[in-house]
């Protein structure tokens, strides 16, 4: 397995306040990672990270071997693709419009999107089942919907790796699962997942790897079934072991068997 | 490994309901309008203006029939002299300035809702419309009688108050290499205001008095002047090139609509894209203050409109609502001038009565739409 995007040692502080210190992981060509981390834990900041978006306080972010926060645009923009969990459009824009957004990276300033783009787009629509969605207005869709319209618009950027923040915020236990099932075929096209989650419920099935982030900035990795115990998520909630909610007992004990 | 959800039966995605599909929006913008189809809309649309300008031309004071003018045009008989006149020194440069105006107007106002992610975006949002009066104002009250190269020191100076304020504008909201998009708002709002309020000094001290505080507030209300024609032509060529360069950024426009963070990481240079763009809307909106004062609501309701018509795509935004703006304008401008003939209605007064109302009707009818 080859590395894709590998943490050293990394540390992030916005003004004066510390929100992770010393992580340190690798993510594998082909997997499909999970992150877990109580509200504020430095999930987003993790994501914003391995995007480019922000730069490392101490430490070295290597996405192929290069720094994603220094990287050419273009070049980072075919490697990695972020879905934020809140995309918020002013104007009347269509799936397909938004999806088509996309292929940006591809595009120069003056030529516009060819035979290839067009593919790329479609194959997007495809995979997320959104073709049908084409000329509906993003802004009107539903929350499940939206979601598989934020990842067509992440896949249509063609990158290796898929960033997902909270993909199953907000949305029923049928969306959910749609979205996981998503998820095995991203996996079986060969594109990287690394998805901060807190519908720990969802991570022992669809996911072969996860990292816990603790308040105390130490993290726990390892296969979701080993480390997603209860006394390792009150640790990281911060809740009393006892008072854990039953359907997650249920769902961690069928993963044990 | 496989969880008990996983097992749970669900519907395929593909059946998955779709909700309201197609429904009052798919009237509002008659569904997807394709190229062709576009294409003859913006030959059609372009056709009627210049149809409007023909008819605006023959209407006025002194009416000159319509086939006298298509006559003239085909070198089948000339015009009287006094037609000649009337035409080539006073309408159609008039009109031709309207066009101008109006469709620089309309594409800045483009521009800047898409800037600004805001559908309620006008030109002179970031404070053009303070450093435009300022300069006019000492041009009127000082320098009634200086021209350069065509140019009225009322224009020139206008032009100049307007790019420098926009200037000054965003150097005041850029902070650690960033440009917020409120505080460009805002601080735009406290030049701006502060400028236009200053006006009220000039004319305390107008040495012309009583004259010179006409001119002022009927440019201030926007009037759409004479102009020479080496000024038109001059204006003329600063509006194809804001034109040319405001074409490779209305792809731009579009991805700016994902917001700053998704921009980035598709790889757009988010700072030298939003100068580009106001650059690009500063001289058109300086353009249009040069030659017909400051017009209010034009800027806002074109793209508004055109954005209805024809979706949200802003290359598709920039051929129409440059043809509409003009048209609009020309139409506004003939109206201003005929209704209460000979004597005369500021241009930007009417535009008021007409531009009031609607902006209210969009902003009660689409509320959820214009959070800032």
């Amino acid at each position: 397995m080859t590395p894709l995007l590998q943490f050293f040692n990394v540390g992030f502080h916005y003004d004066e306040r510390q929100v992770l210190s010393n992580v340190s992981f690798t993510v594998h060509a082909g997997t499909c990672v999970a992150l877990v981390g109580a509200n504020g834990s430095g999930k987003t900041t993790l994501l914003r990270m391995a995007s480019g978006a922000l730069a490392a306080s101490s430490g070295v972010v290597s996405l192929e071997g290069q720094t994603p926060s220094k990287m050419p645009h273009r070049l980072r923009s075919r490697l990695v693709a972020l879905v934020p969990q809140q995309l918020d459009i002013p104007f009347d824009f269509t799936v397909q419009q938004i999806v088509a957004q996309g292929r940006t990276p591809y595009l120069g300033l003056l030529r516009g999107p060819s035979q290839t783009d067009h593919l790329a787009v479609e194959r997007a629509l495809d995979l997320t089942d959104t073709a049908d969605l084409r000329h509906r207005i993003f802004n009107e869709l539903s929350g499940g919907e939206r979601q598989r319209v934020k990842i067509a618009l992440g896949l249509a950027q063609e990158a290796k790796l898929l960033l997902l923040d909270e993909p199953t915020q907000n949305l029923d236990i049928g969306r959910q699962t749609e979205l996981l099932i998503l998820f095995d075929r991203l996996r079986d096209e060969g594109i990287t997942i690394l998805a901060s989650i807190h519908d720990i419920h969802l991570i022992p099935g669809s996911f072969s790897e996860a990292h816990i982030l603790n308040p105390d900035q130490s993290m726990t990795s390892g296969m979701p079934a080993d480390i997603l115990t209860s006394e390792n998520l009150s640790k990281a909630f911060r809740f009393t072991p006892g008072r854990f909610p039953s359907t997650f007992h249920q769902a961690l004990a069928q993963e044990a068997q | 490994m496989e969880t008990e959800l996983n097992k749970v039966a669900i519907s395929p995605l593909t059946s998955a309901p779709l909700g309201r599909r197609q429904g009052d929006r798919a009237l509002k913008t008659f569904g997807p309008i394709n190229p062709s189809t576009f294409l003859i809309i913006t030959l059609l649309l372009l056709l009627t203006l210049a149809g409007a300008i023909i008819v605006s031309v023959s209407l006025g004071a002194t009416h000159i029939p319509l086939r006298a003018i298509l006559s003239a045009l085909l070198h089948r008989q000339p015009l009287t002299e006094t037609q000649h006149t009337i035409l080539f020194a006073i309408r159609l440069p008039r009109i031709l300035a309207s066009s101008i105006v109006g469709a620089a107007l309309a594409v800045s106002g483009l521009m800047f809702q898409g800037l600004f992610r805001n559908p309620m975006a006008d030109p002179y949002i970031i404070g053009a419309s303070g450093g435009a009066a300022l300069g006019a104002c000492i041009g009127i009250v000082f320098l009634s009688q200086f021209t350069v190269y065509g140019f009225s020191a009322t224009a020139l100076l206008a032009f100049i108050g307007a790019v420098l304020t926009m200037m000054v504008v965003y150097a005041l909201a850029r902070s650690r290499g960033r440009t917020g998009g409120v505080t460009l708002l805002l601080a735009g709002f406290a030049v701006g205001t502060m400028l236009t309020n200053s006006t009220y000094l000039f004319e305390l001290f107008d040495p012309n008095s009583s004259s010179g505080i006409r001119i002022v507030a009927a440019w201030l209300h926007g009037t759409i002047g004479v102009p020479e024609w080496k000024q038109l032509t001059a204006t003329t060529c600063l509006f194809a090139l804001a034109m040319v360069a405001a074409f490779p950024l209305m792809r731009r426009l579009n991805t700016l609509a994902l917001g700053d963070d998704y921009a980035h990481q598709l790889g757009i240079r988010i700072e030298a894209t939003r100068i580009a763009i106001i650059l690009v809307g500063s001289l058109l909106t300086a353009i249009a203050v040069s030659l017909g004062g400051l017009i209010s609501f034009a800027g806002l309701i074109i793209p508004h409109v055109a954005r209805l018509i024809f979706g949200p795509n802003n290359v598709r935004l920039l051929a129409i609502t440059a043809i509409g703006g003009a048209l609009f304008l020309v139409i506004a401008d003939t109206l201003a001038r005929t209704v209460l003939a000979p004597s005369e209605l500021p241009v930007g007064i009417l535009m008021v009565f007409l531009g009031g109302p609607f902006f209210i009707y969009l902003l009660r009818k689409g509320k959820r739409e214009y959070a800032l």
